[in-house]
């Protein structure tokens, strides 16, 4: 079993490939992880020179593949979701305080946090390969960006063997199953995931406080401001990891007798964690 | 008075140097070679070549990017079940 353990996109990322160290194996490592680095760059809003900075300063520009795809993933998953997950949550983030890199977010602050409206329009055009924003909306792409990293990631490591691509917790796994942790309320469940992705979304990290209010990086589009939702976090696995992050905040901001009840009903593999320390499974584990 | 031999000597070195000269100016040295139309017509097919496997390559691309957003929107989740196996890692709150 090989491993790799490296920093980007702010946070821990590891590779697992199930191999021997063979130059194919080390050089599909190294692919992934230069990968990972490469969507950093292009899909950071903390980089003024990153294509999406250029995006949200221009409002319309060409762009490439990768910010086209994972923009239209976004816009997709906003219709499917009814608008509880948006990537146009990028104001309301840095209104809430969550302005810079995560590391450089002071804990603490007197200054009240703010609220900025959600919402807007996104038009993707495939053809010219440009995406146009409406005047005064900003993507943030945090929301779905990792999940597709590890999903491309995965893709790159499967040509040397099973694989597994840990981005910070959100998860994509190829080749074979994989026995997977879930932190539950009073312990770890562990769930054994085939293929596609798993990921977390909750307010027990990236959390800080503003005049007295305790913030974190979870905005409610439907309000522009942290969800004061009942539940601590959310783990999904679906068909991908990008697909698992939208499910995952998209139950998250439903609140937990509701996911329980969504999940259930789409049969959505589901562990979710209440802030009175409940843990709630859906159907679909069992 | 100069000889009429020496005369006729300086005249045809005149005319000799006059041609020599306007052949010098009438080859144009400073001129580019006439490029040959073969060359050229390869030219131009390589760079229609390269604008059209661009045209294609920007097609499959988006192609591909459209089938990836359109499978993984509509793919089932897969089947999960809880195991008692040690975790290869653990997914927590990105």
């Amino acid at each position: 079993m090989l491993r790799r353990r490296f920093h980007a996109m702010g946070t821990g990322m590891e590779l697992v490939l199930d191999a021997r160290p063979t130059a194919v194996a080390m050089h599909a490592l190294a692919s992934a992880e230069a990968e990972l680095h490469r969507l950093e760059r292009l899909l950071s809003r903390f980089d003024p020179g990153s294509e999406l900075s250029r995006l949200n300063e221009r409002e319309t520009t060409t762009v490439g593949p990768e910010l086209l795809e994972v923009t239209e993933l976004a816009v997709a998953a906003r219709e499917r979701t009814g608008g509880r997950f948006d990537p146009t949550v990028h104001d309301a983030l840095v209104a809430a305080g969550y302005d810079r890199t995560f590391d450089r977010v002071p804990r603490l602050g007197d200054a009240p946090a703010g609220t900025a409206p959600c919402g807007g329009g996104i038009v993707v055009d495939r053809t010219r390969a440009t995406i146009e924003l409406e005047p005064g909306v900003r993507l943030d792409l945090g929301g779905i960006g990792k999940g597709y990293a590890a999903d491309r990631a995965a893709a790159l490591l499967a040509a040397a063997g099973p694989c597994l691509v840990d981005a910070g917790g959100d998860i994509a796994v190829e080749g074979r199953p994989w026995p997977i942790g879930v932190e539950t309320a009073d312990g770890t469940l562990t769930l054994e995931l085939p293929r596609g992705g798993l990921a977390t979304s909750g307010r027990d990290r990236r959390r800080w406080t503003r005049a007295g209010n305790e913030q974190h990086h979870l905005v409610d589009p439907r309000t522009g401001r942290p969800s004061e939702s009942d539940v601590l976090r959310v783990t999904v696995a679906a068909a991908s990891a990008a697909e698992a992050e939208v499910l995952a905040k998209a139950l998250f901001f439903a609140g937990s007798s509701d996911a329980l009840r969504e999940a259930d009903a789409h049969a959505i593999p589901a562990v979710i964690v209440t802030a009175d320390g409940r843990t709630l499974r859906s159907g679909a584990l069992g | 008075m100069t000889s009429p031999v020496v005369r006729l000597y300086a005249a045809a070195a005149a005319l000799a140097a006059f041609f020599l000269t306007w052949a010098g100016i009438a080859a144009r040295p400073w001129a580019a070679p006439p490029q040959d139309t073969r060359v050229a017509a390869v030219g131009a097919l390589e760079q229609r070549l390269q604008r059209d496997a661009a045209l294609v390559r920007q097609i499959v691309d988006n192609r591909a990017a459209l089938a990836h957003a359109s499978a993984s929107a509509a793919a089932p989740a897969p089947p999960v079940r809880v195991v008692t196996l040690p975790p290869v890692t653990t997914t927590r709150t990105s």
